[in-house]
């Protein structure tokens, strides 16, 4: 669906892409807020865009959506370059950046009948429909006559998931869209979320709360320090980040010596060791164990949580800075 | 599509609290003036000028009214909207909505600047017909007299109102105009009304200083009094003229100053 006019080297095979950037960098004066972001959305996915406080999320999205313009790179996005095909892209794209921004002394309505005024893709009769749509889809209708003055944190970050879906997007941008919600109102951002990407619209979240990301995305890019640390298939990179086998036993010395001697490397944890799988697999380490007489409750895998990947992604860099050389991972930092 | 965004614009600024207070009292600046006027009764002494005729001729008070509001109070009020058009838009964060919709940012200065012509012609059409009535009910009126001592028909007085009216919004639209460049630069609306208003005073008073007349011809304060050129007859046409042109050139330095900014601004 790109039609991509500006890519004299495509050897790469050519994933459809929803949104892509390269050599994305943003100074503001003399502090560089993001410096070489190579992100590529592809199209239908769910993008997990995560990264601690200041690590360059906002700023790349507002770079995505033609709001802030780059030093240096380029965007695409929808198959236009930005900026100069920001009037064609943007239409099809919703966004909700940097928390919902609305007027206070207008209803929850008004303010998205304002909004709507200034949709290219929304035919002046289908505006009433639309914005009431919307506010039946985040759950507002019943408080859309309040003025947007009287909103809790969370009906306002609501109203500003309205006005990103008054059309039917092709891409949805939201940024940080479960701040201030509470549990309910954060499983129907991903109940929605979930509906767009079944819709087949492409979703890029920005989230600092990894656990929103685990259970909504297909994607991940991880950003750190202004830069993308990783970015992948969310299941891909939960694998590449290794697996173990956690055994439950008794016999925790037995079962060490044994693995010493199969030379698979174990150590104590909790009721019992974890192994890890490099160069073996579980029915192996389980047929070590057992051969050694070693009593087993309970094995299991042990995946790779979100939560350890981020962790090691952006300690290793910290890790780095602080004793210059350790190895890094994907994107190499300065 | 342009006319639609117009159109939320206009019923966005009127839907403001601030721009119905702030219409309120420029009602009310009429009204006061009918009043002291018919208080002070005949045979007092009255303002010097214009004030001068207005005595049984109600029909001078728009136009009275509208001169003396251009010193200040209009000003004041073109501030608050060009203030509020991008400044405010941008602090309340809309303006990244608008942006992303996507409105172009030429065309959303278009917007803005026809928000601030229709409400400035609303206003100062709204100060013109509260003066006719209220100057005809408290000091009555035989026709319209001029300074020029000739008195003209009810008619002409009518059109003479309604030139000046145009004359008036020229210039809060031009003055608005220059706000509106101030207004793109900051989130603070409050800095661009301090600026706007301190300029406008800084020029009147710049203005009195007769050492700095070479710089009065660039002042737009300075084309203010030349306005009430309307009120003589026939109308001199050249002190209206420069005026406007000296308007227009503000216009010109402002929406340009604005569109430059507002292109390369990072939202």
């Amino acid at each position: 669906m790109t039609t991509s006019t500006s890519a004299p080297v495509t050897t790469e095979k050519a994933t459809v892409v929803a949104a892509r950037t390269k050599g994305l960098r943003k100074e503001y004066g003399s502090t560089v807020a993001v410096d070489r972001v190579d992100l590529e959305l592809p199209e239908g996915a769910v993008l997990g865009m995560l990264g601690p406080n200041g690590s360059g999320k906002t700023t790349t999205i507002r770079m995505l959506l033609g709001l802030v313009r780059p030093t240096q790179g380029e965007i695409e996005l929808l198959g236009k370059p930005l900026p100069d095909g920001a009037e064609q892209a943007l239409p099809h794209v919703g966004a909700l950046v940097e928390g919902p921004g609305f007027h206070p002394f207008l209803s929850g309505r008004e303010n998205l009948i304002r909004c709507a005024a200034f949709e290219p893709l929304l035919e002046k009769r289908n505006i009433k429909q639309a914005v009431e749509d919307a506010l039946e889809r985040v759950g507002l209708a019943q408080a859309a006559h309040r003025r947007y003055r009287g909103y809790s944190l969370g009906m306002k970050q609501r109203l500003g998931l309205a006005a990103a879906l008054l059309v039917p997007r092709k891409l949805v941008v939201l940024d940080e869209p479960t701040n201030g919600l509470d549990p309910a109102g954060t499983r129907e951002i991903r109940k929605i979320i979930a509906e767009l990407h079944a819709a087949g619209s492409t979703v890029l979240v920005s989230s600092h709360l990894l656990s929103e990301v685990e259970a909504t995305c297909t994607h991940v890019a991880v950003l750190h320090r202004g830069t993308v640390v990783a970015q992948g298939e969310l299941t891909e990179l939960l694998q590449a980040g290794g697996s173990a086998l956690q055994v439950i036993t008794p016999d925790v010395e037995i079962a060490l010596s044994a693995l010493r001697s199969a030379k698979i490397s174990g150590r104590p944890l909790g009721d019992g060791l974890r192994v890890e799988l490099a160069g073996t697999s579980a029915p192996q380490v389980i047929e070590t164990l057992v051969k050694a007489g070693v009593g087993i409750y309970e094995a299991t895998r042990w995946k790779t949580g979100l939560e350890e990947l981020f962790a090691r992604l952006t300690e290793a860099e910290e890790a780095e800075r602080g004793m210059s050389a350790v190895d890094t991972l994907d994107g190499g930092p300065r | 599509m342009i006319t639609r965004q117009f159109g939320s614009e206009v019923r966005w600024m009127l839907r403001r609290p601030r721009t119905i207070i702030g219409l309120f009292g420029l009602v009310l600046v009429p009204i006061i003036i009918s009043f002291g006027i018919w208080t002070a009764g005949e045979g007092s002494d009255g303002p010097p000028g214009l004030g001068a005729i207005l005595q049984g001729n109600g029909m001078v008070v728009p136009i009275f009214t509208l001169f003396l509001s251009l010193n200040l109070l209009l000003p004041l009020v073109a501030s608050i909207w060009a203030a509020d058009g991008l400044a405010g838009e941008a602090q309340h964060g809309t303006l990244r909505g608008l942006l992303v919709a996507p409105v172009s940012r030429v065309r959303l200065l278009f917007v803005k600047l026809f928000g601030l012509t229709a409400m400035s012609l609303f206003a100062v059409t709204l100060m013109a017909v509260v003066g006719i009535i209220a100057g005809t009910a408290f000091l009555g009126t035989n026709g319209m007299m001029t300074l020029s001592g000739t008195t003209l028909t009810t008619g002409e007085g009518l059109l003479r109102i309604a030139l000046f009216i145009i004359l008036v919004t020229f210039q809060m639209v031009s003055i608005g105009a220059v706000a509106l460049a101030v207004s793109a630069t900051t989130e603070h609306p409050l800095v661009v009304q301090a600026a706007t208003m301190t300029t406008i005073i800084v020029f009147q008073v710049l203005g009195q200083f007769s050492s700095l007349d070479w710089l009065h011809p660039f002042l737009i304060t300075t084309g203010f009094p030349g306005l009430i050129d309307v009120m003589r007859d026939p109308i001199p046409t050249g002190q209206i003229w420069d005026s406007t042109l000296l308007a227009g050139c503000y216009l010109l330095i402002g929406t340009g100053l604005a569109a430059m900014r507002l292109i390369t601004k990072d939202s």
